[in-house]
């Protein structure tokens, strides 16, 4: 039987391993690191150049440069407007593309090129070719992302034996030395863009997951553009001629860089300077300097942070256990480095986290053993998974009627008997959803697809279907005839018109908007708001403004007195403006005065 | 109709022990696994496994496997009041939940979010309440199962007040605590 190699394709970072005497080893690329940046950099001419080469020309030619490409894998349109990606995302028949000078792919294209280099690199290491693979995924990633993902190693001329989940394959890792234990732990994996949190049972070499929550645009990527906004800031406010310098996407690709590269330093410093010169002003060049310190960095980031913690109580939850059942909980993903996230899963788990696994490593290491147990090499384990999100139909009123619970172990199938509503009724069209929430159009349409009917009278027809997730937590539907016993699989068509659909609603909104901007009622609700709002800022300011420093406080009055002035001017637009960067201004505000409610309510439980 | 106790292996009764179901499961887990070189329809045992383990579907699997029914009953009279309070609960919750997720302004939230600790102790109360129907329902379940044993047929009317009683009270503990996270996200 040929090797099956172990990949952990990250969000930043991709690497591969396998399994060498019983043991999971990591192959460095021929650039002779274990960790290839997860980055493509297109050439006018010539093939695509992707790791460590590819990461030093983000800086220099920033729009032939991909990265973060995971963000977008198994995603349609209309979805990735938040991402604030400085390459050019499209919609091409309900398919997003992205457009790399005269190149248009898609993003599974695109991470099968990072895949294909940790194969020829692999390959040229061992001296023999490799064509089989495990991957990882988010456990969060939904049916939609997986078949992307698998598809992505499909292209790089893998047969894909699996897709684990990172947070399991971590937990693999963790756990191959603790076969005999029998514990509970969690696993808290935090990278450059996804979130998930997963709790495992262990009992002498079942490993069982619990359950499983996270988010899939949640992680240390965040922390950057937050920290770039922040340095944008202080120049401008020092600077203010430099706007179109700032405004430069050359520039903003340097300034991620530098915030990036500082990041990672104030995880074990207390200060780091940042230093940018030649910054091209109106007349003359300028440079910049900041002393960036952990406590600033650490402001930038506890909101972002903060956003894990309702998907760790849920997945505690959906475990059935609190925290004092749990024997450990283990850190993976790049974020956790940061003093601040050790500090928050201390207090949501109220226990140290375990720092033993190597954060960058742990998941490959894990999706190689995975790989080994897949070929025979690894015999006395057991991995049951879970599927991390509800499978559901839509019914009648739009509502999603769910077959197969969040954290069923998989594989697993349910099934459901649909019957026709009026006599001789043809056929009728089914919407698989997945997601958590009561009305249908609150989640994810997988597809949808046509049952047939036999002309019969109402509620006489009767077609059985089987939905099925495989061990990759990949969704099979299959329709059953009970009349005729034909039984046949089902492919879902994509709701490509739908989000067509959506695009062209969302723009006749964004137009009516536009003029309903000018309209009284709008007027009307912005003076609420803001008249809500000055006094609520001014009663803050007096409870918690001590805590926020002076130059924060004198920020806040500066614009209030905006909101103030738009007001007396009648202005709209400008008050909307004002509006905003006040609810901007006032966010960190907002997270004390949360901070100091919830020790508040702490102390009166006691 | 797929007997979910046999195909996991175990002795079928109101009480299956964690242990036990845990072992078999275990056991069959690791013959059928697909990742075993072996292999089988591991799908079928995750579904026993699921049903097993849930305590008011366990219950109207028995019954439906042991009297052809799950019995078509009401809420218990005792759960009438309980229900009044979760509805009122739930409400509350929910407008709270509407308004304030329409709320763009972080600091006017951070003030709402005062206003929610009567909510949230309004939540907890529920739960709390909730909870103890709960184990008081397990306890009825354990006290059957000692009547199972010799006389089989004497148990299916308790058991199926029990399953309706406990469907309900299972799907209220997992709101109330739905609307306690959701209200935790919006911080």
């Amino acid at each position: 039987m040929s090797e099956i190699v172990g990949i952990d394709l990250g969000t930043t970072n991709s690497l591969i391993g396998l399994m060498d005497s019983g043991f999971p080893v990591l192959i460095a690329d021929k650039e002779g690191s274990r960790l290839t940046p997860s980055v493509i950099y297109f050439p006018e001419k010539g093939d695509p150049i992707v790791g460590s080469p590819a990461h030093r020309m983000r800086v220099l030619e920033p729009e032939q440069t991909v990265y973060s490409v995971k963000r977008l894998i198994g995603r349609r349109p209309g979805e990735s407007e938040k991402e604030n990606l400085p390459f050019t995302v499209k919609s091409i028949e309900g398919r997003m593309i992205l457009e790399v000078g005269s190149k248009r792919l898609t993003p599974e294209q695109v991470s099968s090129l990072v895949l294909k280099k940790l194969k020829a690199d692999a390959e040229q290491s061992l001296g023999r070719s490799i064509d089989r693979a495990v991957i990882t995924v988010p456990a969060y990633f939904n049916d939609l992302q997986r078949q992307a993902t698998k598809r992505a190693g499909e292209l790089a001329g893998f047969t894909v034996e699996r897709i684990i989940n990172e947070p399991t394959a971590a937990a693999l890792a963790y756990g191959l030395n603790r076969l005999r234990d029998r514990s509970k732990i969690a696993v808290y994996d935090l990278g450059g863009g996804t979130f998930d949190i997963s709790i495992l049972e262990f009992n002498e070499g079942v490993f069982r997951v619990l359950s499983t929550n996270g988010n899939t645009r949640l992680g240390g990527d965040d922390i950057d553009r937050e920290f770039v906004r922040f340095l944008e800031e202080r120049i401008l406010g020092r600077h203010p001629d430099l706007r179109s310098a700032v405004e430069d996407r050359v520039f903003l690709a340097r300034l991620r860089e530098i915030a990036h590269a500082a990041k990672l330093r104030l995880s074990t410093e207390e200060v780091v300077a940042i230093e940018i010169p030649f910054l091209k002003g109106n007349r003359s060049y300028r440079s910049f300097s900041y002393s960036m310190t952990r406590q600033e960095l650490e402001a930038i980031a506890r909101p972002i942070i903060r956003r894990t913690r309702s998907h760790c109580i849920r997945s505690l939850d959906d475990a059935k256990l609190d925290t004092t059942n749990l024997d450990e909980v283990i850190l993976v993903g790049g974020a956790t480095r940061m003093p601040i996230v050790r500090q928050f899963v201390a207090e949501v788990f109220q226990r140290l986290p375990n720092i033993t696994q190597d954060p960058d490593e742990a998941v490959a290491v894990g999706a190689t053993i995975q790989a080994g147990i897949l070929s025979g090499h690894v015999q006395d384990i057991v991995l049951l998974d879970v599927t991390p999100l509800s499978l559901g139909v839509e019914t009648f009123g739009g509502l999603m009627n769910v077959l197969i619970p969040r954290n069923s172990t998989i594989p697993c199938k349910a099934g459901e008997m649909f019957t026709n509503a009026v006599a001789n009724q043809k056929s009728m069209q089914i919407r698989v959803l997945q997601g958590e929430r009561e009305l249908a159009k609150d989640n994810w349409e997988l597809g949808r697809f046509q049952l047939a009917f036999q002309p019969v009278p109402k509620g006489v027809a009767r077609v059985g279907v089987q939905f099925e997730i495989d061990a990759d937590g990949i969704l099979h539907v299959l329709a059953r005839d009970t009349q005729s016993g034909v039984e046949e699989k089902v492919e879902l068509s994509s709701a490509v018109d739908v989000s067509d659909e959506a695009v062209e609603k969302m723009i006749a909104e964004s137009l009516d908007n536009a003029f309903a901007d000018m309209s009284e009622r709008l007027w009307t609700e912005m003076v609420l708001k803001s008249n809500e709002l000055i006094p609520a800022v001014r009663s803050a300011l007096t409870m918690v403004g001590d805590q926020i420093g002076p130059d924060e406080n004198q920020k806040i009055l500066k614009l209030v007195g905006e909101v103030q002035a738009a007001l007396e001017a009648h202005d709209p637009q400008r008050l909307k403006k004002a509006n905003a960067a006040l609810d901007d201004g006032t966010q960190n505000l907002a997270t004390v005065l949360i901070d100091r409610a919830m020790a508040d309510a702490a102390r009166r439980k006691r | 109709m797929i007997d979910c106790f046999a195909v996991l292996g175990i002795e079928r009764r109101p009480v299956v022990p964690e242990s036990v179901l845990q072992l078999a499961y275990h056991e069959k887990s690791k013959s059928l696994h697909p990742d075993r070189a072996e292999g089988g329809d591991f799908s079928s045992i995750n579904g026993a496994f699921q049903i097993v383990s849930n305590p008011a579907a366990r219950i109207q699997h028995l019954l439906k496997l042991e009297f052809g029914e799950a019995g078509d009953r009401q809420i218990g009279a005792d759960l009438g009041v309980l229900f009044g309070t979760v509805v009122k609960v739930l409400g509350r919750a929910d407008e709270e939940l509407g308004s304030i997720s329409g709320q763009s302004s972080p600091l006017l939230r951070a003030f709402a979010f005062q206003r929610w600790d009567s909510i949230r102790d309004a939540l907890d109360d529920a739960e709390k309440q909730i909870a103890t129907k709960e184990s008081e329902l397990h306890s009825r379940i354990a006290a059957v199962d000692q009547i199972w044993l010799h006389d089989r047929r004497q148990c299916q009317k308790p058991l199926a007040q029990i399953a309706v009683d406990l469907t309900f009270v299972q799907k209220w503990l997992a709101q109330v605590r739905d609307r306690k996270i959701r209200l935790e996200e919006l911080l």
